[in-house]
């Protein structure tokens, strides 16, 4: 299997979060967040069920409002972020794409070349004129990856990538997220923590409202008790 | 973002929402029927603020059920960098448009 080549970036950019607080009756779910992603980074982000992550993201996406949130690009305020074009796309945990539309259609709307976006799983290729309602789930959330991936956006924003992926494709989606990183900063959660760990350059955890940077994410891990071993 | 990528959404958009507009709009016309039947005034009314109020009164409805039936859907047009006023002020201003034309199309049939 082959991934698309993909062309290096003149200059790096940065997305950047603070500021975000966010509470639930008594119970804060986050209070206090900085977030950093630089294209050319796969960034993760781990923690425990319900601990914020996915409202993490959706905030950073800009499609959730959290007053006093500040999200910058390049150092300029970007609020809500996805109206500026060609910034960031978010994936979220539930299907992105319109059930009744085939994926040519829906690559075309996202301005993305399905053959070159596909072109690691030739199975998928065949399937393009195929309405992303009739995919099983775990191939219409690869195709959704992607499509997102491949789109011309500086940022992608991931919340959990790898769910119903099959184990032969995950290596493979591994492969096609090293090689966008190279014009993309990509930020990801998910609960396979093996694959985050091998493919991620920089760990955040959260845990208790607050975002932590891991210097060592695999003994961070542990000794916050998000892993046993 | 072209204009073209902008029409396609719009498009996808207003398929979605299509069933449930043509149904809000046959029950604002059933409900002028009834009107009608109980004042015995003519039916279809001729088109006026009162029809049209009527059928901008079902866009708060239909955005409500969206909003609790299809709370996701957004995503993918947040990803084509739309925001949500983008897709709904043309829907309403269009199925707003086809519905007067109907209306009108029906007062001249029946008339």
């Amino acid at each position: 299997m082959r991934t698309p080549e993909i062309p290096r970036p003149a200059a790096a950019h940065l997305l950047e979060a603070d500021g975000i607080r966010l509470a639930f009756g008594n119970r804060v779910l986050l209070s206090d967040v900085y977030l950093r992603v630089q294209t050319g980074q796969v960034v993760g982000l781990l923690g425990r069920n319900g601990c914020g992550k996915s409202t993490l993201l959706q905030t950073l996406s800009g499609g959730r409002q959290v007053a006093d949130a500040s999200v910058r690009a390049n150092g300029r305020r970007v609020v809500p972020a996805y109206r500026q074009p060609g910034l960031l796309n978010y994936l979220p945990q539930v299907p992105v794409l319109p059930r009744q539309l085939p994926i040519a259609a829906a690559a075309r709307l996202l301005g993305v070349n399905a053959a070159a976006a596909l072109s690691a799983f030739p199975e998928l290729l065949a399937q393009v004129q195929r309405p992303v309602g009739e995919l099983s789930g775990g191939t219409a959330r690869l195709v959704e990856v992607l499509l997102l991936l491949h789109a011309d956006t500086r940022f992608t924003l991931l919340d959990e990538p790898f769910t119903g992926v099959m184990p032969v494709h995950l290596e493979t989606l591994a492969d096609v997220m090293r090689a966008v990183k190279l014009r993309k900063g990509l930020l990801l959660t998910d609960h396979r923590y093996e694959q985050v760990l091998a493919l991620c350059d920089v760990v955040y955890l959260l845990h208790d409202g607050r975002l932590e940077l891991l210097a060592n994410p695999r003994e961070g891990l542990r000794d916050r008790g998000y892993i046993s071993s | 973002m072209t204009l073209n990528t902008y029409l396609r959404a719009l498009a996808l958009f207003y398929r979605t929402l299509l069933p449930q507009t043509i149904l809000l709009s046959a029950l604002v016309l059933g409900a002028t029927a009834l009107g009608a039947g109980l004042l015995q005034l003519p039916w279809p009314p001729p088109l006026g603020p009162g029809l049209v109020l009527m059928k901008l009164g079902t866009f708060p409805l239909l955005a409500y059920l969206e909003h609790r039936l299809r709370p996701h859907q957004y995503w993918f047009y947040r990803n084509l960098h739309l925001a949500p006023w983008q897709l709904w002020a043309p829907l309403v201003v269009l199925d707003t448009l086809a519905f007067c034309a109907l209306a009108g199309v029906l007062h001249q049939l029946v008339a």
